[in-house]
């Protein structure tokens, strides 16, 4: 073979490398059946947690799939990988006629302020924050339904749960000192863990709670060493507010012998130490959100999901839960509900 | 004052320096791949890519077979042919060894993140159960040492066999003759030729060493640490990897103490929540070390003379 030809060759296997690349850059993936006309389409756009966080995303990608069951709607979902995917992915939704846009996450708010004003004709549903400009000051917008959770009540819940635990001597190092690894310190995290401190202290005065941010939600090897730090401070149960990165501390938790805490959904099967989860029903947000836009009742504005509505709540694991704790729990519950306690949602330092 | 004693108080820790440990001597693998395929003369960057085939290939692997150990082989065989292609387009049709490797770390993601996707109909692979992850192992008597049992008795598996095949890698370059003809095929291909020496076979067996040993870290990294397949999960330690070996001037040994550097960096970032400095200070730590180290102190590294440069019998 001539040189420029070794060359040619050498190029088109490199070319062929590529191909997998350019097949995951139209990473929409339609899961519809047909479309008719008068067919509703719903793109979902996940924010970098990715559909495989077994939390956050994967819920709100269960609420579409219900809805597509359900209600006979057209859902695709687009997964970001970075932050400068947001505006170009849901962008993609709105420019292709979809009726309505879902954005899947805190981080995505300026990303939605600013493609839900270019069309203004697609309705927007926005999880976990109201939509916000460039600087981050949140702004309003009549196509935009902002899907918002009281995180704070569940994080009180799995707190009293730790607390009592603690304060009976019935956690693993009996050490009085747990711990919290959040994705990152943005409200929606933020809420769950001064909840947490917040349940603690009520049932445990002296323990101590450690706060730390892994700054990921995808990886979990971050959160894996954060969770190894804490307990070499002390931490005997560990809540983990970190998306798939928080499969970390609870697989390590596992192997150090501790306790941990699963968030936004049951996490009970990702590993044997996880003894409760605090959940947020983004399914159902998600669910209702499509509903409202099949039926015609859609509404811009804020829709808040609480332990009242059922929108937040404490789900056991795979501890069994004592009788007097779950007295508590239950009674803590109906104190916040009747909103005869408030829990603070922001973190203490 | 009060950040020294925090840091005292930190690398007192025998949690610390355990956790440095494994994520040294998870980076020493890639990195003593690289260190072989440099060697024998052919330049690779695609540690990335073949470590991230080789921890979905895990991932795979342990949900389908619940069995940690056939993991490992198909990740070192996903790994590994990731890295034949390298060999291929390098040694075979001379490409440039750059560019080749780039290829193959981008389509590794192109390809991995396709899969996740494909195979589990776009909710993302599961999480591995107990049964498929790779098992810690207390060596009995030794682990209870006091702190020095934590840090090097009780680790995962793979970090013994890192270990093992550092001091066995440094063993067969350096005082074996099949070592010789390595780095001889790396330093001087038309010599080792005419002396009789295969070139084209080493370079290719170095090649696909590499990929076997980054597949092996890929491995560990998804079902030793994490227990999932993330998209990207490597996120950029092949490029540390390679960092690391030419930190170590190309040496085995000299590539895991680089690599150690790091992994102090790694387990001083999860630290945040006791030092008391923003945490992104601290995950910046490493890399400022490494570039103080790398100037000051490690002096010239020069890489095997014939590093990169396409053999042709003859000259052409």
């Amino acid at each position: 073979m001539s040189r420029t030809r070794m060359r040619l060759v050498a190029l088109a296997t490199c070319l062929m490398l590529l191909l997998p690349v350019l097949a995951a850059c139209g990473g929409t993936s339609s899961t519809s059946g047909g479309s008719s006309a008068n067919t509703i389409k719903v793109g979902l756009v996940t924010d970098t947690g990715g559909l495989n966080d077994k939390g956050f995303n994967s819920l709100a990608n269960q609420g579409l799939q219900k809805a597509k069951s359900e209600l006979g709607i057209q859902a695709d979902v687009t997964q970001s990988t970075k932050a400068s995917d947001y505006v170009p992915n849901l962008t993609n939704f709105a420019s292709r006629g979809y009726n309505l846009v879902i954005a899947v996450g805190f981080l995505m708010a300026s990303a939605v302020g600013q493609v839900s004003q270019q069309y203004p004709n697609v309705k927007f549903a926005l999880i976990d924050s109201t939509p916000a400009d460039a600087k981050g000051n949140s702004v309003t917008r009549s196509n935009v339904t902002s899907l918002l959770f009281k995180e704070q009540e569940a994080g009180a819940l799995v707190g009293i749960l730790t607390g009592m635990l603690e304060k009976q001597g019935k956690t693993p190092k009996k050490s009085h000192i747990v711990g919290a690894v959040g994705g990152q310190k943005i409200p929606p995290v933020d809420h769950y863990i001064a909840g947490f401190q917040w349940g603690v202290a009520k049932e445990d005065p002296s323990a101590k709670v450690l706060v730390a941010y892994s700054d990921e939600f995808s990886d979990p090897t971050p959160c894996a060493n954060k969770t190894d730090t804490q307990i070499s401070q002390g931490a005997d149960v560990v809540f983990q507010v970190a998306g798939g990165c928080g499969l970390g501390v609870l697989t390590e938790g596992g192997k150090k012998g501790i306790y941990t805490i699963g968030v936004d959904t049951d996490q009970s099967a990702s590993d044997q130490s996880v003894i409760a989860s605090a959940v947020k029903r983004v399914e159902t947000a998600t669910f209702d959100a499509i509903k409202s836009v099949k039926d015609g009742s859609f509404q811009s504005g804020t829709v808040l999901f609480d332990l009242k509505n059922d929108g937040v709540g404490f789900v056991k694991g795979n501890l069994p839960v004592p009788a007097d704790i779950q007295t508590e729990i239950d009674s803590v519950t109906n104190q916040i509900k009747s909103g005869a306690v408030t829990v603070p949602d922001t973190v203490k330092p | 004052m009060a950040i020294l004693s925090q840091l005292l108080q930190v690398l007192v820790s025998g949690d610390f320096w355990q956790l440095a440990l494994r994520d040294g001597a998870l980076l020493a693998l890639p990195a003593l791949g690289g260190v072989l395929s440099e060697r024998s003369g052919v330049t690779n960057i695609a540690m990335e890519g073949m470590m991230l085939t080789g921890a979905f290939f895990s991932v795979v692997a342990a949900l389908s077979f619940h069995n940690p150990w056939m993991a490992v082989i198909v990740a070192m065989l996903a790994g590994g042919a990731m890295a034949l292609i390298h060999a291929f387009i390098s040694i075979r049709f001379r490409a440039d060894q750059i560019i080749s490797g780039f290829a193959i770390n981008i389509a590794a993601v192109g390809l991995t993140t396709f899969l996740n996707a494909k195979l589990s109909n776009f909710r993302g692979l599961q999480q591995v159960d107990p049964s498929g992850r790779l098992p810690t192992i207390n060596v009995p008597l030794l682990d209870n040492i006091p702190f020095l049992g934590q840090v090097f008795f009780q680790q995962n598996i793979i970090v013994y066999v890192s270990l093992a095949l550092l001091a066995i890698a440094n063993l067969v370059l350096f005082r074996t003759r099949l070592g010789l003809r390595l780095r001889a095929v790396g330093e001087h291909p038309e010599a080792a030729d005419t002396a009789g020496i295969n070139v084209y076979r080493l370079r290719y067996g170095a090649v696909i060493m590499s990929g076997l040993l980054s597949g092996l870290a890929g491995a560990f990294l998804a079902i030793g640490i994490a227990n999932i397949f993330n998209d990207n999960m490597t996120s950029g330690r092949g490029y540390i990897a390679l960092a690391a070996m030419i930190f170590g001037k190309w040496t085995p040994w000299g590539a895991f103490v680089a690599c150690m550097i790091f992994g102090v960096g790694d387990a001083l970032a999860a630290s945040t929540g006791v030092i008391n400095v923003p945490q992104y200070f601290l995950q910046m730590v490493p890399y400022v070390l490494a570039l103080v180290v790398l100037a000051g102190l490690v002096g010239r590294s020069t890489p095997p003379a014939a590093d990169g440069i396409p053999y042709t019998p003859g000259g052409e």
